[in-house]
């Protein structure tokens, strides 16, 4: 059986997620504990909803004084952008089963799906690793919430920058793309749109705008250029 | 925040999320699509991360208190970019990135 090979080949895919998580994780914590949320509940948060942007935003916006149902509608609409990775990853999942592709898809976040995209596109990968990768962070999310809430306010992470070591993980994966025409297009596209969401105050929806807008201009930029070729 | 809303947060924005996430990959999973679609689907990966990067480090208005420290983020960026190209390492893109934009914040 290859599942040792295959645990040790999605480790080596999650490490730089995983202590990503802990260094945000623990701050994830800290907040959730100002908000008096305990141990269990942070825990079974990590565990059945697992959204690193969802789980600041409830306790900041508890803090901010905000209704519980827009609390609920803000939340929801930033995490829309989940939809676009499903779609993403529905063709690698075409030969897999139907339940190992239900845990994988139900525990995708914005780096594992990074991670799990480029390593598909390369080659030599498989969805029970890849589910394997959102275990693995997933887990060092949760721990590291917890632990966010039995160490409190002893440590103190300036968030800024502990949250930069996610975004350098983006640009790695934005910089590691190929470097063809429809793919600048839709990069540049995507931070305009992102852009003028926030410039409108729109910015619970500038992720998932932003790549829509990526897509689709590159979409028309390649059949225009099509045009031209015929 | 009591256990009552606990649960109704937990409940509400857990099955939104879950539908996100599993929905668009099993009413895709399977089928034949059109290449317009395998098209639109693989732009998704750059549109996706240059959103996420924007919206980490771009904010209208960010700018009004003076180039610096705003810059900082950016600057940080920059070196990440270098890292990123040079290496293609995640780790060594998060390492870098925190450190370098922890020392320019010191400035």
């Amino acid at each position: 059986m290859d599942f040792k090979a295959h645990m040790k080949d999605a480790f080596l895919a999650a490490y730089p997620i995983m202590l990503g998580y802990v260094a945000i994780g623990i701050p994830c914590g800290i907040l959730c504990d100002s908000i008096g949320l305990g141990a269990l509940q942070v825990f079974i948060l990590s565990a059945l909803f697992y959204s690193g942007a969802g789980q600041f935003m409830i306790p900041n916006m508890q803090l901010a004084g905000s209704p519980l149902a827009s609390i609920i509608a803000s939340v929801s609409l930033v995490n829309t952008r989940q939809m676009l990775y499903s779609a993403s990853l529905a063709p690698e999942c075409a030969h897999a089963g139907k339940l190992v592709s239900f845990f994988f898809a139900a525990t995708v976040t914005d780096e594992s799906y990074g991670v799990s995209i480029a390593k598909f596109k390369e080659g030599g990968w498989s969805v029970d690793r890849a589910l394997m990768v959102n275990l693995f962070s997933q887990t060092s999310w949760a721990l590291s919430n917890v632990a966010g809430v039995f160490v409190g306010s002893l440590l103190d992470i300036p968030l800024p920058i502990a949250s930069f070591a996610m975004t350098s993980i983006f640009i790695c994966l934005l910089f590691t793309q190929r470097l063809t025409a429809p793919n600048v297009i839709a990069a540049v596209a995507a931070v305009i749109g992102v852009y003028i969401c926030k410039a409108l105050g729109a910015s619970g929806a500038a992720i998932i705008v932003g790549a829509l807008l990526g897509v689709a201009c590159a979409l028309v930029a390649m059949r225009i250029a099509k045009g031209r070729r015929a | 925040m009591s256990w009552e809303e606990f649960w109704i947060i937990l409940a509400t924005c857990g099955a939104t999320m879950l539908i996100c996430r599993v929905a668009p990959l099993f009413l895709l999973k399977g089928r034949d699509l059109p290449d317009g679609v395998i098209r639109a689907l693989n732009l998704i990966p750059p549109a996706a991360f240059a959103a996420l990067v924007a919206n980490d480090i771009l904010t209208p208005g960010m700018f009004s208190q003076g180039i610096w420290p705003a810059a900082a983020i950016i600057c940080a960026s920059l070196i990440v970019v270098v890292v990123a190209v040079k290496t293609k390492s995640l780790i060594w893109c998060a390492v870098s990135g925190v450190a370098s934009y922890a020392v320019l914040l010191l400035i």
